[in-house]
């Protein structure tokens, strides 16, 4: 869900870079699509297939684990150099100026400023450099035991050398802390590109609609409305950027939706230099559920991975489109209509049994699919049954 | 809409005789809710009130079916062995199947007995019982609503038990489930599923989704009919609590819900137009003696006006008597309780007072509980300077009283210049330095955790309402319940609402507002709004509300603006009244708690009941549509001329201690006009929409 909303944010503030989710293999196939809708590339990481050097060490510091997802963004070499983006940043507006910056920049963290918050940052991947990270991992451990602790002491010099690897504070306001210095935000606070919700509380966790009224006026809840703002806008034209839409003529499945996501993903990311980049994100626990209308995948079975989906984009198309309407707004038809075959109607009928389990998983996690197959009406149909 | 005088005795005695005809010999009853013995919120009040009467209809066959919680079990419950043989078995056989189920009295009035179900016990059920829910009904539960959980087990468990027992009678039984609200509702739908012989009743007392809404100051009564529900529930998250809540109002044989306004509300957000609407009653107190409330308030009254001496102290610029009381109280919710209205009132109500020059004061106290520091210094300095003020009295009064009597033992009458010496005029004079004071009185007792954001000092602050000397409305914030054991206004809730003048609940949500009620019973006027349940209630039953003390407010078909205008002229009435017609009024008041006692309204519940018999055992019971669409009765005006200021207002020459107004005397005779509205009120029989007979003849063929 945040990343969704990074996502969103970016390219409606016209970013000319790439951009890149990195993903976790726990993240659903379902809460994928809507990424892929606003990235250009979704990366799965998966923690135990990420190599045996990383592997080994990991094995030596277990506690470590989770904070190796997010230096798996240095071995993205496909670019030069990257922004990377915590999940829980919101962009207020074109941020491209950070790419003239040098590994590692990044921007005091508000709790102590002679260490740097690793929510934002420049850097160059390369695989010698994450292969040094997880050496140091290994060694020192990290002194709070997440990643901002192991990138501080490695990039330890950045406090003294580089004046230039500062970010401003403005590419990273701590959403909670400006309150300690009141006249400064008031004075730069309006200057603000980069808002990063730090602590418990994500802006997900506050309802939209209570959000309203209980919070109004506190600047935090300025910058949550703003938030909401973006989470609920439709997602930009694609069709803007050439690339991205050659890449969904590709894709056919990336059209089909604009879920709005899944809490589960605490998704970062990354902008780099010709193309950008985002990195992947330890999982968090389960936020609070959306509040966009809901249309839930369920898997078809023919498209398990997005990789089987390139390489039949008929049928896949065709499976997705069965289920759901494409949302309004969304560029989504064309696909859907020049691959709905007669095949796919048939389909339509008969709900597997998986489907109906994996329905009831979405259920469970909240995230039915209310405006849609769970409406209350079918339930009634049911409940009619036994009724008469 | 006749009123009810007009069929009176043939009405009533049909009702008697079919209340004999209605066999319930071989019925039993279940009445089903999670607050059964178990407190969390209002539906408590309205079970546990209600049991009494409902015990004696039922007698030995009514069981009420709650949660197991130790703690509550062993402070309100003695556990038993069951005495109803089939339900014997019933437990026994659940209890060796991996259930925890016990068996008890309940220690309030009327004693019935409880079923209580310890849920947690079963837990590791929950799976499969969510998959079966899924399989039939087509809806989930998330796993982190733990309170949805709950509610799964408990519905699948009550279903077992209404299963079993149904099993476990050796005739086929007529038995009767009554559920409230969501959390019990899903017991009701698996009874359906399953088929089982039970009628089923489902009560909502107030709609999900309506509280969602309201607090989330939507438009609310004004777009009922075009939110898209679905939606609404799931962008609140609370889809799955909306569906089992929907899905119960449609499955169950009669629906009902507690007042009109929440009928409307149910029609829209649940798609089911109640059957009967029951409202809630209490369980009222009557005095012996005559006039005892009237006795009550006057002692209640004083203690109130002790403290606000205190609470004033070195600006008591005012005359207590005539110093009107208001108070709100409840939870707090600023708007859905209506004290932003209230506030708005009251900052008119000052102004008008003010141009008017009148002598009244208005003190009105907000008790809604908000997070709090313990009480703040000033207001505690009010009362030790009140009692120090006191004691000074005191010891002046005996020596003067000393200096009396050794002049009266020489046999001289006293000399009164010398009564008081240097001395005495000294002690007075240090009492009476010690009260003054720079700062105004304080608007709130307590100090506030909150205090720049909340909403009621946000509001007084707005408006400028700070106690000063001008200030004809004076208004004092008590964030806590009262208690009897508070240093400041030791009294409790009961005996503060005896206290006071005037009710005021300008609730925009209020699904039945049992407040209004209990100050009805003990016979204080109140306001209230036609959007809550009492009011809409009220404005039913009788002709002229406002001239029994029930001011209804209208905030359905007016704007905030106009309402506030209302509530205004409302509270500037109601200060215009003489003390003497205060106490007429309140005598009228007083007389409505028949109606608002169980003993009417219990019918209502009576008749949903046999509703549901008569749908679900068609060849026992018979249930006859009555024509009439007469609800219930209505009170005519009072007889005498309403004490209602609009008429007194002006030809009173003057409105001060106008007791023994012998104009008045005359056109009210509290005696006559009483014994009108009971003869009135005699009438509750006749009030159901329909009638329900016993198919006698079915049911001789059947035995």
């Amino acid at each position: 869900m945040g990343a969704l909303v990074v996502g969103k944010s970016l390219r409606r503030h016209g970013t000319r870079r790439r951009t890149v989710v990195m993903v976790s293999p726990n993240v659903s196939l379902e809460a994928r699509c809507p990424l892929e809708c606003v990235f250009d590339e979704v990366v799965v990481v998966d923690l135990l297939d990420s190599g045996d050097r990383a592997h080994l060490s990991w094995l030596g510091r277990p506690e470590l684990g989770v904070t190796f997802t997010k230096l798996h963004c240095w071995t993205l070499i496909r670019y030069r150099k990257c922004v990377f983006l915590d999940a829980d940043t919101l962009v207020l507006c074109n941020v491209d100026e950070l790419f003239e910056r040098e590994e590692l920049s990044a921007a005091a963290d508000a709790g102590w400023p002679d260490c740097f918050n690793a929510g934002v940052f420049v850097f160059r991947p390369s695989l010698h450099t994450h292969s040094r990270l997880l050496q140091h991992a290994a060694q020192h451990g990290s002194f709070d035991g997440g990643d901002q602790g192991l990138l501080n002491s490695f990039f330890s010099d950045w406090a003294q050398t580089d004046i230039s690897k500062h970010l401003p504070f403005i590419y990273n306001l701590s959403a909670n802390a400006f309150y300690t210095y009141l006249p400064a935000f008031h004075r730069h606070g309006h200057d603000a590109k980069i808002v990063h919700f730090l602590g418990g509380a994500k802006p997900w966790h506050f309802s939209y609609n209570t959000q309203i009224n209980q919070h109004s006026g506190s600047q935090l809840d300025q910058y949550v409305n703003l938030w909401w703002a973006e989470y609920h806008r439709q997602a930009p034209p694609t069709a803007a950027r050439p690339e991205t839409r050659e890449l969904s003529m590709r894709k056919p499945s990336l059209v089909v939706e604009t879920l709005p996501a899944t809490p589960e993903i605490r998704p970062s990311l990354t902008d780099s230099l010709p193309p950008e980049v985002r990195a992947p994100p330890p999982p968090r626990p389960p936020p609070a559920p959306t509040d966009l209308t809901l249309h839930l995948l369920p898997p078809a079975p023919a498209s398990q991975t997005p990789h089987s989906m390139r390489t039949n984009p008929e049928d896949t198309a065709s499976d997705w489109t069965e289920h759901q309407d494409p949302p309004p707004g969304e560029g989504g038809g064309d696909s859907g209509s020049d691959s709905s075959t007669p095949a796919s109607n048939e389909l339509q009928q008969v709900e597997t049994e998986e489907e109906k389990q994996s329905r009831r998983r979405m259920w469970e996690e909240g995230h039915m699919d209310y405006l849609g197959k769970d409406a209350f009406q079918n339930i009634r149909k049911k409940l009619d049954r036994f009724l008469d | 809409m006749p009123l009810a005088r007009s069929w009176s005795v043939t009405s009533l005695s049909n009702l008697d005789e079919w209340d004999e005809e209605f066999d319930l010999e071989d019925a039993v009853l279940f009445e089903i809710a999670w607050e059964v013995a178990n407190k969390v919120g209002g539906i408590y009040t309205v079970i546990q009130t209600k049991a009494r009467l409902t015990s004696e209809e039922w007698g030995e066959n009514y069981f009420l079916v709650g949660p197991y919680t130790e703690s509550n079990v062993r402070t309100q419950v003695e556990l038993i062995e069951p005495t109803n043989p089939a339900l014997r078995r019933t437990i026994d056989k659940m209890n060796a199947s991996g259930c925890k189920v016990y068996f008890g009295r309940w220690l309030i009035e009327g004693s019935p007995y409880v079923v209580l179900i310890d849920v947690g016990f079963t837990a590791w059920s929950l799976d499969r019982w969510k998959c079966e829910l899924w399989e039939n009904c087509g809806i989930g539960v998330p796993w982190f609503d733990r309170e949805a959980n709950d509610a799964v087990l408990f519905g699948f468990l009550t279903a077992w038990l209404l299963g079993e027992y149904a099993a476990q009678c050796e005739e086929p039984p007529h038995i009767l489930a009554h559920f409230h609200e969501w959390l019990a509702g899903l017991g009701l739908m698996l009874c359906r599923q399953r088929q089982l012989p039970v009628a089923t009743i489902f009560t909502t007392h107030a709609t999900l989704l309506g509280r969602y809404l309201c607090a989330g100051n939507v438009d609310f009564y004004n777009n009922l009919a075009e939110f898209n529900v679905d939606k609404e529930a799931g962008d609140r998250q609370i889809y799955h609590r909306y569906c089992l809540e929907r899905a119960a109002a449609r499955c169950a044989h009669v629906f009902t819900t507690v007042s009109q306004i929440t009928a409307i509300e149910a029609e829209h957000l649940l798609k089911r137009k109640p059957d009967i609407v029951t409202p809630n009653g209490l369980n009222v107190k009557k005095f012996s003696a005559m006039h005892e409330f009237q006795n009550l308030h006057a002692q209640s009254k004083n203690r109130i006006q002790e403290f606000v001496r205190g609470h004033f102290y070195g600006h008591l610029d005012f005359n207590l008597d005539k110093t009107v009381f208001l108070f709100i109280a409840g939870r707090y919710e600023f708007s859905n309780k209506g004290a932003d209205l209230f506030l708005e009132a009251l900052a008119r109500l000052n102004y008008l007072l003010r141009v008017n020059h009148s002598d009244t004061t208005v003190i009105a106290f907000f008790i809604m509980p908000a997070r709090t520091n313990n009480f703040n210094v000033e207001t505690l300095k009010g009362q030790a300077v009140r009692k120090q003020l006191w004691d000074t009295a005191q010891s002046v009064k005996e020596r003067f009283g000393k200096k009396l009597y050794e002049s009266l033992l020489v046999g001289q009458l006293p000399d009164v210049s010398k009564m008081l010496d240097k001395e005495d005029f000294t002690m007075m004079k240090r009492a009476i330095f010690a009260t003054q004071r720079q700062c105004q009185p304080p608007i709130c007792t307590h100090n506030m955790l909150e205090d720049s954001n909340d909403p009621i000092l946000t509001c007084i602050r707005r408006i400028g309402l700070f106690n000063s000397s001008s200030d004809r409305v004076k208004v004092i914030f008590h964030p806590e319940f009262l208690s009897s054991t508070s240093p400041l206004l030791p009294m409790d809730y009961e005996e503060f609402v005896r206290g006071c003048h005037l009710g005021v609940f300008p609730s925009y949500y209020e699904p039945w507002g049992y407040t209004p009620a209990e100050c009805t019973v003990m016979g204080i006027p109140s306001v209230s709004t036609n959007l809550s349940g009492f009011g809409c209630f009220m404005e039913e039953h009788i002709a002229d509300p406002s001239a029994y003390g029930i001011y209804i407010l209208d905030r359905r078909y007016r704007g905030v603006d106009e309402s506030c205008n209302q509530l205004t002229s409302f509270l500037y009435q109601f200060c215009q009244q003489s003390r003497r017609q205060r106490i007429i009024q309140r005598n009228r008041t007083e007389r409505l708690s028949d109606l608002l006692d169980w003993r009417y309204l219990g019918r209502y519940y009576i008749s949903a009941r046999h509703m549901a018999l008569a749908k679900a055992f068609p060849d026992t019971y018979v249930y006859e549509p009555h024509d009439s669409t007469v609800s219930g009765f209505r009170y005519p005006r009072p007889a005498s001329v309403p004490p209602s200021p609009a008429h007194s207002l002006h030809s009173s020459p003057h409105h001060s201690e106008a007791e023994d107004n012998d104009e008045d005397d005359e056109r009210y005779d509290e005696d006559l006009e009483a014994e009108k509205d009971r003869r009135n009120i005699r009438q509750p029989f006749a009030l159901p929409h329909h009638r329900l007979h016993t198919n006698s003849s079915n049911n001789s063929q059947k035995n």
